[in-house]
């Protein structure tokens, strides 16, 4: 299947659904002040309060063991003093995505969704360091977004991608592969449309778009690949939704690996047996937080 | 005594830098009690003095008598859930394949620390399912070796308790498994691709005649070695694998510097070393 019509097919999903959710009026006007030259943080912390949900959910985010502060942050302008003025976008997005799809009723559980995005984020944030990548709040919200077109299948298309789902239970071929070939798209087409409708910055729409074909990124590499191992990662141990999908990989011959590699050869040496021990020890913090922040609501 | 977390983690991290096994923070609770009979056997009051007589010069005699509280010999069969998935899903077919082209018809396993049988047979069970697709007139050869008589005598026997067939999912067992007076006898259809013979794996002049073999098992057993002669035995396995085979260790276990031909290939729940 090529790229153009996968990503013609992807287009035409998203513009025809008109149900799909929209940015919350708050994160909308936060994204419009942070564009302002002179905007103080503390004014931004003062319209994100109004929205209580967000507000709560920014601070969970913030402060899991996931996420690892060196500190406990309390106040939420503490926590944009933090992720800095730069990443506020994302976080606010971010939220945003999680309110706008924060009700179960597509074809996958959105708690396994939501426990895998945030497991690749916790990863992708610790590969970040291991290789020096020079912004690990980057690499932590690029690895929680980055299977964002899977909600839009799971929930606008609920027949047709469990149909997929069921073709491949137990089977060793890959969801992309399966979703490609059986809808004439995959939810990283899908995922870049959503993510450019809703105005994510260019680097995380490459993520979405190029999560499994890393050396096809030209903005950022890099990050595509520290996100495409820490997807495989979490997809062989207990952050898989719940299994779905029956992955394998031979470390060497991973082109991520390869990437990050070149840019920092000491890779080579990482205990990845340990790493992948340390991955399991670290799931009961990943669910705690995905919990946390749907009751965050309530 | 209830153990801190960061001393949980000192003696975990020492207990896999020297012997290669993790210790998952949902055992801490198994870790500590089995520590508590070491500090009452050696008089000593805290796990951070524990941690220090480990790390001391008589230090790895007292690890022997730790891994023997923490290890225990028992096997069962289907132990590996995740390890046989894999084997079917992936690995038994990529050699099938490499095979085929090759017109060499034969597969050989060996459970290199086959205690009573139970890994061994397992393998035989999961290959006779195929014996009508997948390995339609293949030649399967599998051989278990373990350095205890006993062990080896009892899987020759092929007779279980019921712990030990807890896990062979029904099919399989009404299949191969026949119940007497509390008893499990396996099938002579299964005993029959299996030979036991006694090795000790530090024996070079018995290892390099271990030849020719897909896939080998060794679980739980490196973890006792010093890493040289961990790396000596695992040369061994590496040597005596063909050139696409794959060496399965146990569940926690790590060959992380003991080794750095073999890489590294992951599935659901687990890894594999791959020649």
């Amino acid at each position: 299947m090529d790229k153009n019509s996968m990503m013609d097919k992807a287009r035409q999903l998203v513009e025809n659904m008109d149900d799909l959710p929209t940015i919350p009026v708050v994160a909308t006007q936060v994204l419009q002040l942070i564009e302002q030259p002179d905007v103080r943080i503390e004014d931004v912390a003062d319209l994100m309060l109004t929205d209580q949900v967000m507000t709560a959910r920014v601070m969970k985010m913030i402060n899991s063991p996931v996420y690892k502060p060196e500190h406990e942050i309390t106040s939420l302008k503490r926590a944009l003093v933090y992720l800095g003025l730069r990443h506020i976008r994302e976080v606010a997005l971010t939220t945003s995505f999680i309110n706008a799809f924060d009700e179960d009723k597509g074809a996958m559980e959105l708690s396994a969704f939501w426990e895998h995005s945030f497991g690749v984020g916790m990863v992708s944030r610790i590969m970040a360091k291991k290789i020096g990548y020079q912004d690990l709040e980057k690499a932590y919200i690029a690895g929680i977004i980055h299977d964002l077109g899977e909600v839009f299948l799971s929930n606008f298309m609920r027949e047709e991608f469990q149909a997929v789902l069921d073709s491949i239970k137990g089977k060793p071929i890959k969801l992309v592969d399966a979703e490609a070939q059986q809808l004439g798209t995959t939810h990283c087409e899908i995922g870049l449309c959503m993510a450019h409708k809703w105005n994510f910055p260019e680097a995380y729409c490459e993520v979405i778009a190029q999560h499994h074909t890393p050396s096809d990124a030209t903005i950022d590499p890099i990050l595509c690949a520290i996100v495409n191992l820490s997807d495989l990662f979490c997809s062989v141990r207990e952050l898989n939704y719940g299994g779905r999908e029956w992955v394998s990989f031979n470390l060497v011959e991973e082109e991520a690996w390869q990437i990050l590699k070149n840019e920092s050869p000491k890779l080579a040496e990482m205990d990845v047996e340990r790493f992948c021990y340390d991955l399991d020890d670290a799931i009961p913090d990943v669910k705690e937080l995905v919990s946390s922040i749907f009751t965050a609501k309530e | 005594m209830a153990i801190a977390d960061k001393d949980f983690e000192l003696i975990r991290d020492f207990i896999y830098n020297i012997c290669g096994m993790f210790f998952h923070t949902t055992k801490k609770y198994f870790l500590e009690s089995r520590l508590a009979r070491r500090m009452d056997a050696t008089g000593v009051k805290t796990h951070l003095e524990y941690f220090q007589l480990l790390k001391s010069l008589r230090g790895s005699e007292e690890l022997k008598f730790l891994m023997d509280e923490i290890t225990t010999n028992e096997t069962y069969f289907f132990r590996n859930v995740p390890q046989l998935n894999a084997l079917e899903n992936k690995l038994l077919p990529e050699i099938v394949e490499i095979k085929n082209k090759m017109g060499f018809r034969k597969l050989r396993i060996w459970s290199a620390a086959s205690s009573s049988g139970e890994e061994a047979y397992t393998m035989a069970m999961i290959l006779l399912e195929k014996r009508a697709t997948l390995l339609k007139d293949w030649i399967i050869e599998i051989v278990g070796t373990d350095i205890n008589e006993t062990v080896v005598a009892q899987a020759k026997e092929g007779i279980y308790n019921a712990y030990s067939v807890r896990n062979i999912p029904d099919a399989y067992k009404r299949k191969y498994i026949k119940e007497d007076n509390g008893k499990f006898i396996l099938s002579p259809d299964v005993k029959k691709f299996v030979t036991f013979n006694k090795l000790n794996l530090y024996d070079d002049n018995k290892m390099i005649f271990m030849k020719t073999f897909d896939i080998i098992f060794c679980a739980n057993v490196l973890i006792y070695f010093d890493t040289a002669s961990k790396s000596k035995v695992v040369q061994h396995f590496y040597n005596n694998l063909q050139p696409y085979g794959y060496f399965f260790v146990g569940q926690s276990e790590s060959l992380h510097g003991v080794n750095d031909k073999f890489k590294t290939v992951h599935f659901p729940g687990g890894f594999t070393y791959k020649k």
